[in-house]
């Protein structure tokens, strides 16, 4: 009896596993959205890319009144689930949610299967500049500390940095300095927060979202790549200010594969409007330390086309270290 | 909010359920091959963003815990391990449940990781700011001379030599599939855009262990394998034989506390550095891997001491160090709460209920172990033919669950084959794991120090071995390599 009963239990899981796998996906019939729709964040569970798609999964879901999964792909440093969002079907059910320039950066240093243009950008949620911070004890207080340390050890300055972009930013604010530092590559966040709380490196290269714990650490901001101070952080200069024209950040897009039909395209479009100027998502991005900035459809691609020609001649003055 | 509130609050029947919830589900989720703590808290994370934070986390570190024990069950009563840091508990569990011993195996496991678990709670509890300080003082050199230490604890393993020796540099060969982390470039990725990434450490255990012990299986009977006895033991008896290898349970508490604070390490060599010490330290080495339950011993309460441990430079410096604690980072940052030392001053009640409660993330996982073994146990009934494909199932779909990927699946079947060969012409599966493990991180911290080492205009050695603590680690190293070369030789005399 019990056997029969334990085998029972093992089968019902066995076949709800495989019910698990087949997602009704896409009603053909009627009118958008009429199925759940998946958003693809090509990061793993827990930082910050995922949150927004969280987020967003949650508000979105709500206005068109449909369910609204996350699915996680992570790996190559967002490149597979980047690809798979360029390659899903274009019929609106499958969204995707990145940190922008994670896939232009990854384009132009690497043989990519998506090139820009094969993903639409339907809109943007928050504006997070890069940023250099110095550890506990640093000898760096300012940006002239590091100049001069600079000029007199070419290389000698170490910055850590995780990921594409933050070794960009790294390359982008030596050239504008005009001295020479050794970047320190570190597998994500955490490990690059131990590094610098720790003194193992003498900078980090890092997003602004790391500035409470880096100052809760004993460390603290030399300045932000934005393009003017920040509402959560008014203390920390602009790298502007300082007299070096340098401008990089995420900014977390929601973006469909290019050739979604136009009535879908509008239905989207229109309630990330909705969501987007409505001030409880505002609050739900900066409760979780996230600077928000909502971009709607048109002024989102003429803001990232603006940032691709800014990039593109840092990537490709420093394209032998990607390579 | 004062200390009786939150233990009170901790008490209440609401909470309590969340913890038992939790716990259970950590089980449930370790105990599945290819599942572990870290995808059950993935599934579960959505379900915290509704919760009082201080609840969706205990509810996470509750799965977090069961999740460390879990894979013991499967690991000793089918020979697969639930989840990769089970892996020690395979090798001497399943020998003693062929024996008839799966009882008293399961008895083991769950008191030690009661044990571990209680330490490395402790620790949290007692210990977080002067250890998160610890764990900053581990730069690219320290950790380097760690990843060794574990590679040099494959000695103590046993096997033979040469056999032992082509499993590591196998093990090695695969953690350096994909793209150099410091210079980008592609290595035996045959222009896959899968291997890019790399192969992760899920998917080879999963192959190696699970899938392999399974395609040996296909076509036994039930009884040809492992016969169900019932045996009379105890728990009382287990915990008073625990007590007995105290010393064990202090070390694998220590190694798997002080292995767990630092970030990117992960909880698998912990696990195996404790198994290897107390190989090192039996009275009878002979009877590893033949069902000795000092390895159990060592292992399980080293994984569960981690959990403690890895939330200790989460909560004080906002410093995730691994998957896991990444998840609950992320469930604490929606809600709006900082992580790092103003996280005790600014939200004490999250930060308390959620280091006290996890003492009762302990209490749960041993109430449903302890009680539960005897349902665990009749898995062995059932027969052969039904356990083969539903393990099979399983482990795919765990494989596929990692990163949502059919590749992986396919990476788990090629090792699943690959490992069954090495099962049958002896080649220890243990050192492969470890340095799949090791590879990446020897050589991401060695390169670290060189380009340290080469902004400073210093040799390597010398910035290497500048801070006294990567000179004691070096020292460490040595002594352990020393030790297992006489306990070589020792084996060969006898």
């Amino acid at each position: 009896m019990k056997k029969k009963l334990v085998l029972l239990i093992a089968l019902t899981l066995t076949l709800s596993l495989f019910a698990m796998g087949c997602n009704d996906n896409g009603g053909e019939q009627g009118a958008f959205p009429n199925g759940n729709i998946q958003i693809i964040v090509p990061y793993s569970a827990g930082g910050g890319g995922d949150t927004v798609a969280r987020i967003l999964a949650d508000g979105l879901g709500d206005e068109l009144d449909v369910q609204i999964n996350v699915i996680n792909r992570e790996g190559a440093g967002g490149e597979l689930g980047i690809a798979e969002i360029a390659a899903s079907d274009a019929d609106g059910y499958t969204l995707g949610v990145f940190g922008y320039p994670d896939n232009f950066v990854l384009e132009h240093t690497r043989d990519t299967d998506f090139t820009f243009d094969d993903l639409e950008y339907l809109a943007a949620f928050d504006d997070m500049p890069m940023g250099i911070f110095a550890g506990p004890g640093s000898e760096f207080e300012t940006i002239e500390d590091i100049i001069a340390y600079g000029e007199a050890n070419p290389g000698g300055i170490t910055i850590g940095e995780s990921g594409a972009l933050g070794l960009l930013h790294v390359l982008a604010f030596s050239d504008h300095l005009g001295i020479e530092t050794s970047p320190v590559n570190f597998e994500g966040g955490g490990e690059l927060m131990n590094a610098i709380l720790g003194a193992h490196v003498d900078l980090a290269s890092t997003s602004s979202m790391s500035h409470d714990p880096i100052m809760d650490g004993g460390g603290h901001p030399i300045g932000f790549a934005a393009a003017e101070r920040m509402d959560m952080f008014p203390d920390v200069p602009t790298f502007k200010e300082l007299g070096f024209d340098l401008e990089m950040g995420v900014s977390r897009v929601l973006v469909v594969p290019a050739g979604v039909p136009d009535e879908v395209k509008t239905v989207l479009t229109e309630a990330l409007d909705a969501i987007g100027n409505d001030p409880e998502l505002k609050e739900r991005f900066e409760n979780a330390a996230l600077p928000y900035r909502y971009l709607d459809y048109d002024r989102v691609n003429e803001v990232l086309q603006r940032s691709n020609d800014t990039l593109l001649p840092v990537i490709e003055s420093n394209q032998q270290r990607f390579e | 909010m004062d200390s009786l509130q939150i233990l009170l609050g901790i008490l209440s029947p609401g909470v309590m359920l969340v913890i038992f919830a939790g716990v259970l589900i950590g089980i449930i989720v370790g105990a599945i091959p290819g599942l572990n703590g870290a995808i059950g808290i993935s599934l579960l994370l959505p379900i915290t963003f509704t919760l009082e934070p201080q609840i969706g986390l205990l509810l996470l570190g509750g799965i977090y815990m069961g999740g460390m024990y879990g894979g013991s069950i499967t690991a000793i009563l089918l020979n697969v391990p639930g989840d990769v840091v089970a892996a020690p508990a395979a090798m001497e569990g399943y020998p003693l449940t062929k024996q008839g011993r799966s009882k008293e195996a399961l008895y083991y496991s769950i008191f030690s990781s009661m044990f571990g678990g209680v330490i490395g709670v402790l620790i949290l509890i007692f210990f977080t700011p002067p250890l998160a300080r610890f764990a900053l003082q581990f730069g690219p050199a320290e950790m380097f001379f760690i990843a060794l230490s574990g590679l040099v604890v494959i000695g103590a393993l046993g096997g033979n030599i040469y056999k032992s020796l082509f499993a590591v540099f196998f093990g090695l060969f695969i953690s350096t599939i994909g793209v150099d982390a410091i210079t980008a470039s592609q290595r035996f990725t045959l222009g896959n855009i899968n291997l890019r990434s790399g192969i992760s450490v899920v998917p080879v255990v999963l192959g190696l262990f699970c899938l392999a012990e399974m395609f040996l299986n296909i076509g036994k009977k039930a009884n040809e394998v492992v016969t169900y006895k019932e045996q009379n033991i105890t728990r009382m008896t287990v915990i008073k034989e625990i007590l007995r290898h105290k010393m064990l349970v202090f070390k694998g508490s220590m190694i798997g506390t002080f292995v767990g604070l630092l970030p990117g390490v992960g909880t698998t060599l912990a696990v195996f550095l404790s198994y290897g010490e107390a190989k090192r330290v039996s009275k009878n080495p002979e009877l590893f891997e033949n069902g000795n339950v000092e390895g159990i011993i060592a292992a399980e309460s080293a994984n569960n001491a981690t959990v403690g441990s890895t939330m200790v430079p989460l909560l004080a410096l906002g410093v995730p160090g691994s998957p896991t604690t990444a998840i609950i980072a992320g469930a604490l940052i929606i809600h709006g709460i900082i992580l790092g030392p103003s996280l005790f001053v600014q939200r004490p009640d999250v930060a308390y209920t959620f280091i006290f409660g996890m003492m009762m993330t302990v209490v749960a996982m041993t109430v449903i172990g302890a009680f539960g073994i005897k349902y665990f146990a009749y898995i062995l009934k059932i027969k052969m033919e039904y356990i083969v494909p539903t393990v099979l199932v399983f482990t795919l779909f765990g494989a596929y669950s990692l990163r949502n990927n059919v590749f992986d699946i396919l990476i788990a079947l090629v090792l699943g084959v690959v490992g069954a060969i090495f099962k049958k012409t002896g080649v220890p599966l243990a050192p492969i794991i470890i340095g799949v493990v090791l590879g990446g991180l020897i050589e991401t911290n060695l390169v670290r120090s060189l380009t340290i080492a080469n902004a400073r205009q210093v040799s390597l050695l010398q910035y290497m071995l500048t801070n006294p603590l990567a000179i004691a680690l070096l020292a460490m190293v040595c002594v352990i390599f020393y030790v297992v070369i006489k306990m070589r030789m020792k084996m060969k005399s006898m």
